[in-house]
């Protein structure tokens, strides 16, 4: 029998083309935003992970350290630990060549004698007197380039390469072309090899190293060496496999996956609504077909399994289509991430096309089916509890639409409430999992409540449009009135749609303004020159003799060195900014919390503990007065917290403390941002200019006055939020999609009220414009119930998701400017999704139209 | 009032279906002109064509002097807004509006204000016998109720042509009676001219005049005398 129903079924995929592409489209585009997200977060953790394994070659082990790397001399402890049969040194610099428009070129420091044991280098032929051109390192100008970069410059061998270093802008000779293979691939080609001590040098590394790569004694377990060394190895340096760094990775990248990933259930949510809306209208259409089967003897489960067969092939097509729209979209994906990664988070990854995962496939597909199947669950059962009388009756006595019975309002406005108290006096950390129920729970309420929404904004809409736009105002609204089932599924979709974008800009937005707030307080150098034009580099900084250069130039007042680097703490990591707390003092006053300022200023500035962040306060527990340790390569460091500081530096959570009481710990005198404060800030234009001929052509600097470097953080915010832009995107034009649908499905459900209209007089632009002003009336509603919606779920990121993932307190800003530009915007992007079934309505034959049943 | 010379319309490809062979036809100003035959004959083929929502292969047809053929389609439109009212058998209202807002509905789609035209409208459906009935929707009423919104509906204007397709099919005998009596006593008031499409003798009764269609040709005329009505 299914067969036979089938048949009927797929009839009216024919007869209604349009209809089945749009909501064959919707559901593929909510797949496909799924599955790119999941694609792109994998291929970049892959390309991050693939960029750690290949440098680590074939060391079976890694020792590491902080960012600030650890001494020389535990290298010699490793190698005479037993069972360690090649130890060799690195060093990873991300430098800058003196070319123009190059980017950033990952310099690896080795050690020239032994290295060949760990990793793979081919080199083209050359002329070189020197067989093995690792050998040539030797000489301390000496340079090895990947085959790639060399033939984008047009260098050879011998050539000259200019590179900006922490001792300046100097001149390496190229010493032997790395071919595509092993090392000479990694992040695109762009890779250099020099000595490792060289490196140590030109880099302002001291006497420190990044990393040790290790191969084990084959007779000896990777486990039991692991134990041996961790007895050798001093506080803050680690050994791990290669691999674990990826996970490590893959931790400090989590913040950016997860805002994805909500974004992508967002738009899956979307296209659940299109389906619903869809298989109602097709359960309406049909009405007089469900009469007929059930008449000829079809019971009511092979109904609604017919409509369910039809929804599972649906989610077939579409989520195949979307799995393949989803593999080509995660290829621009996953270049953003990979941009996010590098500007926010210092990781460079090596671009790779993206990784097609079998059980993402599956997953996607099982999502699609299963979101199609969901949207057409209710209409397929509304089908088969059809009275088969009522629908073979004429289509005029059809039953009033059953969505605002009492019942189904006071579930919503209770699913409602609930998700809002949760959301509002809930404990923040219950479990992101559990969390994210709170917003589904608003949401669920606010689409139950739609139909009865809907139904009351037209209803109050009425006299308005009846007034303005006369007849065709009122057929318009009175459309809406009629059917709220249909009518609030589309405005559920748009509600969604606006809703995210609503809430992710309010969500930027109020974390713009408090982050800009905050760096008014903070931030208020004249000018700040960053190493970087990442947020931070994690390997190449400035030297202190730069800083004294800089001290010497006239109208200086003060400079600060800050160095700003992540260090483990705890399960994860942590961001400690050092600098000098007195010149600190001297700008920012009454910042510190939970602590007297004058009391604890002298002991800050003499190093006798440190400040922390509210939000690393949050996550560990932490107050004043309770030890905080952390692992430090010379001695353990363990300080009082003095004080609290509501701080935005990183999500992770900060921690501040004076730079001399770091670099006696650390040992390590680099220096990632120098503040500049002048004598006079109304020259700070002419100061920034005498910054920049001392450094041209000798050091890659960034140098930001005070008001573009706030503009840069608030532009590195923006980037970060890029994907979720697009994202929200993505969801508005299944929105579109889904008022496209609503409004053919509305223009065939009414044909014949269209052609009754013709036939009384109705001119072909009345038709039109009656059309075009229920796209309005649906575009007025969904905006009104987006904003709610979206306050609701602004409200739900910023007193949960901002506090789970960043530990945050972020005040809540109403989007005023959004909430006025959604309505024209909406009812631009209505209108126009509105154009094509206003074109159907307008050519419609009257004389079909008005025998139509 | 009503003219037609020599109308062909041809449907299917290469004009296959034959649904009116060169009918010529005249009705005048008052004249009341049932139209029988049995299904396919061409009945409702003719009334799409004098109502000008279908266009003829071949032929004219004169509406009050006018050439369908010279108008363009919102012209048409407007024609059939002025001079043409038309009632159906499945009566056509809009559900969503009440029967004072679907009685002023072709006044409204004029550009006549919401208040001139639901007052005309309020008349409308005094003088059909619904004065009662103004706040109800199509749903809320009888077929012989909703067919008389029709009546009021096409009749608002004061349109010199009232365009009939089986008005009473969907009615009992009694309440297609009624209907056929008012359609009667607005004609009198109003000197209608009405085109009626029926299967039903005694509608065709009410006429002056019966035109028999067979395979799309007028095969026979008949003209009633006042006393055979």
């Amino acid at each position: 029998m299914i067969t036979a129903l089938g048949q009927v079924t797929l009839r009216q995929w024919g007869q209604h083309r349009l209809r089945t592409l749009l909501t064959i489209l919707g559901i593929a585009l909510g797949v496909s935003v799924f599955f790119a997200v999941r694609t792109a977060n994998l291929t970049l953790l892959s390309s991050l992970t693939m960029t750690v394994e290949k440098l680590a070659g074939k060391a079976t082990l890694q020792i590491v350290g902080d960012e600030g790397g650890f001494p020389e001399g535990v290298w010699d402890a490793v190698r005479d630990t037993p069972g360690v049969r090649v130890a060799q040194p690195v060093i990873e610099v991300l430098a800058s060549t003196a070319f123009a428009d190059e980017g950033n070129l990952l310099i690896v420091g080795v050690d020239m004698l032994g290295d060949r044991e760990l990793r793979e280098y081919q080199f083209d032929e050359q002329g070189s007197e020197i067989a093995d051109p690792l050998i040539a390192l030797a000489q301390p100008d000496s340079i090895l380039v990947s085959r790639k970069f060399a033939e984008r410059h047009g260098l050879g061998d011998g050539d000259k390469l200019p590179l900006y270093t922490s001792q300046g802008k100097k001149d390496f000779v190229i010493r032997g072309i790395i071919q595509p293979a092993g090392i000479g691939e990694i992040f695109d080609g762009q890779i250099a090899v020099m000595d490792v001590f060289n490196a140590q040098f030109v880099f302002g590394r001291g006497r420190n190293i990044d990393r040790i790569d290790l191969i084990n004694e084959p007779d000896v377990d990777v486990r039991d060496l692991t134990t041996r060394l961790r007895a050798v190895l001093p506080a803050g340096v680690e050994v791990t496999p290669p691999s674990a760094r990826g996970q490590g990775i893959e931790k400090a990248v989590s913040a950016m996956r997860i805002g994805m990933m909500i974004a992508s259930f967002i738009a899956l949510l979307v296209g659940v609504f299109i389906i619903f809306n869809t298989f109602n209208i097709a359960v309406n259409q049909r009405w007089k077909e469900i009469g007929i089967l059930r008449a000829i003897g079809v019971e009511r489960r092979n109904v609604q399994a017919m409509f369910l067969v039809e929804s599972l092939l649906m989610g077939v097509i579409g989520s195949l289509v979307g799995i393949g729209l989803g593999y080509l979209l995660a290829i621009g994906a996953e270049r953003l991430m990979s941009e996010v990664a590098a500007k926010i988070f210092s990781y460079v990854a090596t671009q790779q096309p993206p990784v097609f995962r079998r059980d993402y496939a599956l997953s996607s597909l099982a999502i699609g089916v299963i979101s199609s199947l969901a949207g057409a669950l209710l209409p397929a059962r509304a089908a088969s509890l059809l009275n088969p009388v009522l629908a073979l009756h004429n289509v005029e006595t059809r039953q009033r639409e059953n969505v605002l019975g009492r019942g189904r309002m006071v579930c919503g406005l209770v699913l409602a409430i609930a998700g809002l108290l949760l959301v509002s006096f809930a404990p923040v950390r219950v479990g992101l999992d559990y969390q994210f129920v709170y917003p589904l729970l608003m949401i669920l309420g606010l689409v139950l409540l739609l139909p009865r929404i809907s139904e009351l904004t037209a209803r109050s809409l009425r006299p308005l449009m009846d007034r303005c736009f006369g007849s065709e105002g009122l057929l318009a609204v009175e459309a809406i009135i009629q059917s709220p089932r249909r009518t609030s599924a589309t405005v559920g979709a748009l509600m969604i749609g606006l809703s995210f974008v609503f809430s992710t800009s309010a969500y930027v937005g109020s974390y713009q303004q408090t982050v800009s707030d905050w760096m008014t307080r903070f931030i208020n150098s004249d000018l700040i020159i960053s190493a970087s034009d990442m947020a931070r580099s994690r390997s190449y900084h400035f030297s202190e003799d730069l800083s004294a250069k800089l001290a010497a130039l006239p109208g200086v007042r003060r400079i600060e060195n800050v160095r700003f680097l992540f260090m483990p703490y705890a399960d994860d990591s942590i961001a400690v900014v050092t600098f000098e707390m007195d010149g600190w003092f001297a700008r920012v006053r009454n910042a510190l919390e939970d602590a007297d300022e004058d009391e604890v200023r002298p002991r800050l500035i003499a190093g006798e503990g440190v400040i922390i962040s509210r939000n690393l306060a949050n996550r560990y527990g932490l107050k004043v007065g309770d030890k905080l340790r952390l692992a430090a390569p010379t001695a353990p460091f363990e300080m009082p917290i003095l004080a609290v500081l509501t701080d935005y530096t990183s999500e992770k959570g900060s921690v501040f403390f004076d730079r001399a009481l770091y670099k006696r710990y650390w040992n390590d005198a680099a220096v990632d941002l120098i503040d500049v404060n002048l004598v006079d800030p109304a020259r700070t234009g002419e100061t920034k200019q005498a910054i920049q001929k001392l450094l041209r052509g000798e050091h890659r600097a960034f140098i930001y006055t005070n008001a573009e470097y706030k503009r840069w953080v608030l532009q590195l915010i923006d980037g970060f939020f890029l994907i979720n832009y697009m994202q929200t995107v993505v969801a508005i034009i299944i929105a579109a999609l889904g008022i496209v649908n609503t409004l053919i499905i509305s223009v065939a459900e009414r044909k014949r009220e269209l052609g009754v209209l013709r036939a009384i007089g109705g001119l072909r632009t009345q038709i039109r414009r009656m059309i075009l002003l229920e796209a309005a009336v649906i575009a007025v509603i969904g905006v009104l119930s987006g904003v709610i919606a979206g306050t609701m779920n602004t409200w739900f990121l910023i007193r949960t998701a901002a506090s789970m993932i960043g530990g945050f307190t972020i005040p809540f800003r109403f989007p005023w400017l959004l909430a006025l530009l959604a309505l024209p915007l909406t009812l631009l992007i209505s209108l126009a999704a509105a154009w094509w079934p206003a074109r159907k309505a307008v050519n419609l034959n009257v004389v079909e139209a008005i025998g139509y049943e | 009032m009503i003219e037609l010379k020599g109308v062909n319309r041809l449907f299917g490809e290469g004009g296959a279906v034959k649904a009116l062979a060169d009918v010529s036809l005249l009705i005048g100003r008052g004249e009341r002109v049932a139209v029988m035959g049995p299904s396919g004959s061409g009945k409702s083929t003719l009334l799409n064509l004098v109502c000008g929502l279908d266009e003829p292969t071949s032929g004219a047809i004169l509406i009050d002097g006018i050439n369908l053929a010279e108008l363009n389609d919102d012209a048409r439109t407007r024609l059939r807004r002025e001079k043409i009212g038309m009632i159906f058998q499945t009566f056509n209202l809009l559900p969503t509006l009440t029967a004072c807002e679907n009685v002023a509905l072709p006044l409204r789609l004029q550009g006549i204000g919401k208040g001139q035209a639901e007052r005309r409208a309020t008349a409308m459906l005094e003088r059909v016998g619904l004065a009662d009935r103004l706040a109800h929707r199509p749903d809320q009423l009888s077929g012989g109720e909703r067919q008389r919104i029709a009546i009021a509906r096409a009749l608002i204007f004061d349109p010199p042509v009232l365009l009939a397709d089986e008005p009473t099919g969907n009615l009992d005998s009694q309440t297609g009676d009624e209907i056929l009596r008012l359609l009667d006593r607005l004609h009198d008031e109003l000197n209608t001219t009405i085109l009626l499409v029926t299967h039903n003798e005694d509608a065709a009764l009410f006429c002056d005049r019966i035109l028999r269609l067979r395979d799309g040709e007028v095969v026979r005329e008949e003209h009633l005398r006042k006393a055979a009505r």
